[in-house]
């Protein structure tokens, strides 16, 4: 009796333990059903209905708003090929300059003094504290054409007043240069990690072998950072993607279409003209070519 | 000698590079104390020549204008706290119950969320709209804190920490009868305070500083956050009057730059952690 009695006790004790442990894991749970999964469910069906906010039905009507997107006469062919043409501008003039000045500054900062250091790591650091409407609106000021800082400079130097905003190229360099500003600290702290990750042994060998600093960087520093390089050139590549705020705000999309990216084609199309069933296709069409991207890292 | 003037040419070229980062903050802070004239006549006074308050009380006190800047304020500091709150309390319990106890499933589990880290915001911020919508719940503070609430990096976080958390600890206090909720709470969370601080700095920065959701999931102008306000001063009535807008710009910088050099080295280890893979 005794005997047969203790595993039905244990299974039910087990059953309980996994209960209550499961408890711990629940509210989470919950929350990526409710913020991630159906969202992401939602979505789709989303955008395989004529979704337009200000009708009254919106009807089932396939691939339609996929195919829209895919055909060379509709205006949602251009809207969605021209904004990934500006948001891919943004990422191929951005992310090369975020990745490489991002490991310039970390080297330069592993060169001096550890206290001096650290002070600079802070100062070049600030700027990822602030919000993207703050940056953007104080690089409105400064590059402002009639009282702005950056041209009041130029004028004393007995240069034109350049267009910055208005103007291209000026406007992709003036988009570009507050990203740099805003998000460079984020890759020089982690290539800084990096950087003294790599083993003081393989330096010494090189020393001994007589290499120069150049050489020791080519043959030594960038090998072993190699698969961080690869995870700050994807994190780039996809904040660069997801760019929004700077164009909305300090160029509003001009001049012209010319810096109307991606992200803020969907945004207009789903809150001004309410279009949610196209814009969650675009969305959708996004976030693939995104997550292929963050795939390539593994 | 030589290895000397090579030090002092880095060190200068640290403060040329550092200059550059702080003038925009600086040029900022300076317009703020300048009136809309001598702003607009675009000279080149680091010091402004009339020194006034005027900007700050005419953003502060909203005289002429609706601000309501200490709502915006208020708001941003709201949301984020709350946010904040919440992650690291449902984080913390499932990394610890992923990590370390007998949840079903948790094979899978883990990964799953993993895997939705890969998940752009572009996926999910139409359809959350529309959930919000439906439910009438746009405009209020539910879609100012939840929707940062889902995010797995905080559980990728924390689950790193509590798998390499040494068993010792936890056995003896279940020898000493201790239940998995006592564990946890008495000795599991207190250990990892260090890296909970880290991921609380991390998500409040994230959600004070948000501009795409806040922007779209807000209308009415008592439920802007501080980041979307002065956006909608930019384009209103602030349009060009430099020196009140960049007293808002300062004022809305302030409370997150304090956390900010408050908290700079759990952000730096967030992020180094985040790199590790």
């Amino acid at each position: 009796m005794k005997e047969a009695k203790l595993p039905a006790s244990k299974a039910k004790k087990e059953r309980l333990s996994k209960f209550t442990s499961f408890l711990f894991v629940l509210p989470y749970l919950l929350l990526f059903l409710a913020f991630l999964f159906i969202p992401l469910v939602y979505g789709i069906y989303i955008s395989l209905h004529d979704y337009n906010l200000l009708s009254s039905v919106q009807p089932f009507i396939g691939f339609e708003n996929y195919a829209t997107i895919f055909n060379p006469d509709s205006a949602m062919n251009s809207l969605f090929f021209e904004g990934l043409g500006n948001t891919v501008k943004f990422v191929i003039f951005s992310v090369p300059l975020l990745v490489a000045i991002g490991l310039g500054l970390a080297l330069l900062l592993n060169s001096i003094p550890g206290k001096l250091r650290t002070f600079f790591r802070t100062i070049y650091f600030i700027p990822y504290a602030i919000s993207v409407s703050v940056v953007s609106i104080i690089f409105l000021w400064i590059l402002d054409t009639n009282s702005g800082l950056l041209n009041m400079y130029l004028m004393d130097l007995g240069f034109d007043a350049i267009p910055w905003l208005t103007k291209q190229p000026f406007a992709w360099i003036s988009l570009i240069g507050a990203t740099i500003w805003w998000t460079l600290g984020f890759n020089m702290i982690i290539f800084i990690n990096a950087l003294n990750e790599v083993p003081e042994e393989l330096y010494e060998a090189g020393a001994i072998d007589g290499a120069s600093a150049w050489q020791k960087f080519i043959h030594i520093t960038l090998p072993t950072i190699r698969p961080i390089m690869l995870f700050v050139i994807i994190t780039s590549t996809i904040a660069s993607f997801n760019v929004f705020g700077q164009p909305y705000l300090m160029t509003r999309g001009g001049p012209g279409d010319s810096t109307e990216v991606l992200l803020m084609g969907i945004v207009n199309l789903a809150f001004e003209e309410r279009e949610l069933g196209v814009a969650s296709a675009m969305a959708l069409l996004m976030s693939l070519i995104m997550i292929v991207i963050s795939v390539i890292q593994f | 000698m030589k290895k000397n003037g090579k030090q002092i040419g880095l060190i200068v070229l640290a403060s040329v590079i550092g200059l550059l980062f702080l003038i925009p903050l600086i040029w900022m802070i300076s317009t703020s104390f300048k009136n809309d004239f001598e702003a607009i006549a675009g000279g080149l006074n680091w010091i402004p020549e009339n020194f006034t308050f005027e900007n700050y009380l005419y953003t502060l006190t909203g005289d002429g204008v609706d601000v309501p800047i200490f709502r915006w304020m208020f708001n941003s500091l709201f949301a984020g706290l709350a946010g904040t709150a919440i992650i690291v309390a449902i984080d913390a319990l499932a990394a610890y119950g992923l990590a370390r106890l007998d949840v079903p499933f948790k094979k899978y589990l883990f990964p799953l969320f993993i895997s939705t880290l890969m998940i752009p915001f572009v996926i999910t911020f139409l359809p959350m709209y529309m959930q919000f919508s439906n439910f009438g719940l746009l405009n209020t503070y539910a879609v100012l804190i939840f929707p940062y609430t889902a995010n797995a990096f905080g559980v990728f976080l924390l689950y790193q920490f509590f798998k390499s958390f040494p068993k010792e600890l936890e056995e003896a206090a279940k020898l000493d009868g201790a239940n998995k909720w006592q564990i946890f709470v008495k000795i599991v969370i207190p250990s990892a305070k260090p890296i909970i601080w880290t991921l609380a700095i991390f998500s409040f920065m994230g959600i004070y500083n948000d501009f795409l959701w806040p922007l779209v999931a807000t209308n009415s102008p008592d439920m802007r956050t501080i980041t979307t306000g002065i956006a909608i001063m930019q384009q209103g009535s602030f349009t060009s009057s430099y020196g009140k807008l960049m007293a808002l710009t300062t004022i809305a910088t302030i409370p997150i730059l304090i956390v900010f050099l408050i908290g700079q080295k759990q952000l730096i280890k967030g992020i180094t952690q985040s790199g590790i893979k």
